[in-house]
């Protein structure tokens, strides 16, 4: 995923739990690329879907673009 | 300058600034953006469209008024114009509004690059960039098409040879032409038409329609073509144009009628028969994006046959062209691509106006349009000579038209020819959005005297005799 809007640490810890709630595991999340990786489990959420979690939300300050699916 | 970006802009007008711009503030400035473009930055909007021309109709309205002075005791003064001084100083606004709202602007954005050329599809997610040094690669995980529209020149035998000038050249005139011939009757024909009718030039206008500006109010359009004949326009409607040729240093302009062959003959042309899609060379089929001539194909979120990209503005397959509509629709497709939240474009909520004096403006349907949903619709048109400020103003020349569906009474169109119109438009805007009904917009007080009190006065005439009314009764 491409995410937009981390500027610290505590945005990873943000999204990544955001990623998290959502039913994402083996989440990382980098600050620098300003990137995520997760694994889903796709009959309980639809990859596409990851960046329509709350963190994401238009009252949040991050956005997210899923950009690959393995 | 990278190689790769998150977001590339071919276009660099109203529709692509906006969409940069909505995409850096979405993203916080992360989205690394190329806007590729050539010509000044800002597009026609600025550089040749509504800037320029506004400016010339300001002030050849201040030219008219000081010709023809609307109230009793003021006499007509002696008009002296220096047309190269003007045309200098519009050409200087138009450089100083770009630099203002584009250049300065794009400046604040480190995220955005801004590259000169052309730009060319050479696969789904990957374009070159021409220009005079060497060709650039740049691949883009989204793209936005925003390359806007040029003017459309007809097939016309000679034009080519005998020469023209167009709405992207008037604005280099420095000497006034003391005749001219417009090809074609569209609003942007008729905006330069009365502008420089006003500062002394001889006007003619050619089309093969009898109505003016196509889209407009039948009955408001040929009220318009009446004041700007009043004001000594020469239209010709109804004619095929033949041929132009160069005589006597002349430029000449034969046409074909029911009634025979007939001639024009002026110092200048200029043509005016509406704008075309900036599709060619894009190489769009390596993209897998669907376009006609009419521009490219996308739905209501923007988005193209290829889900990745985006079109916006002039170039789109659509029935307006206007700036703001360009900027909406750039701001939209930046949205769509970053937020969950899809934002759809609404046409019928495009205002749009023409500025001759007096303008006319509209949103929504017109009567005939409305009819052809399948929908009933109810109509009332009040003259402009019922609304005391025009009367104050001197200005008896103008209609207001409220278009409602029969069964709801909602407002589905509203359109004014009249002082200021472009500048009240809005309240039809919000008539239709919310659904409001005629009996809505009688309820509501509107500022006394004002023209726009005409949208009021028109309401109220679906239910009373406006002559057995006193003044401001709601």
């Amino acid at each position: 995923m491409r995410v937009f809007g981390m500027t610290c640490d505590d945005c990873v810890r943000t999204v990544s739990e955001g990623l998290k709630e959502g039913g994402a595991s083996e989440i990382f999340v980098s600050l620098k690329n300003g990137t995520a990786s997760a694994v889903v489990d796709d009959s309980m959420i639809k990859p596409d879907d990851l960046s329509r979690l709350p963190v994401f939300s238009e009252k949040s300050h991050y956005r997210a673009q899923v950009r690959k699916v393995e | 300058m990278k190689n790769e970006y998150d977001l590339v802009i071919l276009g660099r007008g109203a529709a692509a600034f906006s969409a940069a711009i909505k995409a850096s503030e979405i993203t916080a400035g992360q989205a690394t953006i190329a806007m590729i473009g050539f010509g000044p930055l800002g597009g026609t909007c600025v550089n040749v469209g509504c800037v320029p021309s506004k400016y010339l109709i300001e002030a050849a309205k201040v030219a008219h008024t000081q010709s023809s002075p609307r109230y009793p005791g003021i006499e007509p003064g002696l008009l002296s114009i220096n047309f190269g001084e003007l045309m200098e100083s519009l050409r200087r606004t138009v450089k100083e509004e770009r630099k203002e709202r584009y250049e300065n602007v794009i400046k604040s954005y480190e995220n955005i690059d801004v590259y000169d050329g052309k730009a060319q599809f050479v696969d789904r997610d990957a374009i070159i960039v021409k220009n005079n040094s060497n060709p650039k690669k740049l691949k883009g995980y989204n793209f936005i098409i925003a390359t806007g529209s040029s003017t459309k020149i007809p097939k016309i035998e000679g034009l080519n040879e005998t020469g023209y000038i167009t709405s992207n050249t008037v604005w280099d005139l420095n000497s006034l032409p003391r005749t001219l011939t417009i090809l074609g009757g569209g609003f942007i024909g008729l905006e330069i038409g009365q502008s420089l009718e006003r500062l002394g030039t001889k006007v003619t206008i050619i089309k093969e329609h009898n109505t003016v500006a196509p889209g407009i109010e039948e009955e408001i359009g040929k009220t318009l073509m009446e004041i700007l004949t009043s004001e000594g326009i020469d239209f010709r409607n109804g004619k095929k144009i033949l041929r132009v040729y160069s005589r006597n240093g002349k430029k000449v302009v034969e046409m074909q009628s029911n009634l025979g062959k007939e001639e024009v003959e002026a110092d200048e042309i200029l043509v005016s028969s509406g704008r075309m899609p900036n599709v060619a060379d894009l190489d769009l089929e390596k993209a897998g994006v669907k376009y006609s001539e009419n521009g490219i194909s996308v739905d209501e979120t923007m988005k193209t046959s290829n889900p990745l990209i985006y079109a916006a503005g002039d170039v789109v397959d659509q029935k307006y062209r206007l700036e703001t509509l360009a900027a909406s629709e750039g701001s939209i497709a930046a949205s769509n691509i970053y937020e969950s939240n899809e934002k759809r474009i609404n046409l019928q909520l495009v205002p749009w106006a023409v500025f001759t004096e007096p303008q006319f403006a509209s949103v929504g349907l017109t009567e005939s349009q409305y009819n052809a949903t399948g929908r009933k619709s109810t109509t009332r048109v009040v003259p402009l000579e019922l609304v005391p400020k025009a009367r104050i103003l001197k200005e008896y020349h103008g209609s207001f038209k409220i278009v409602v569906d029969s069964e709801t009474e909602k407002i589905v169109g509203v359109h004014a020819l009249s002082p200021y119109a472009a500048e009240f438009i809005i309240e039809g805007v919000y008539a239709i959005k919310y659904g409001l009904t005629f009996r809505d917009l009688i309820e509501n007080s509107h500022i006394f005297p004002t023209v726009a009190e005409g949208i009021k006065l028109t309401s109220q005439s679906f239910t009373r005799d406006l002559s057995r009314m006193s003044c401001c009764m709601e």
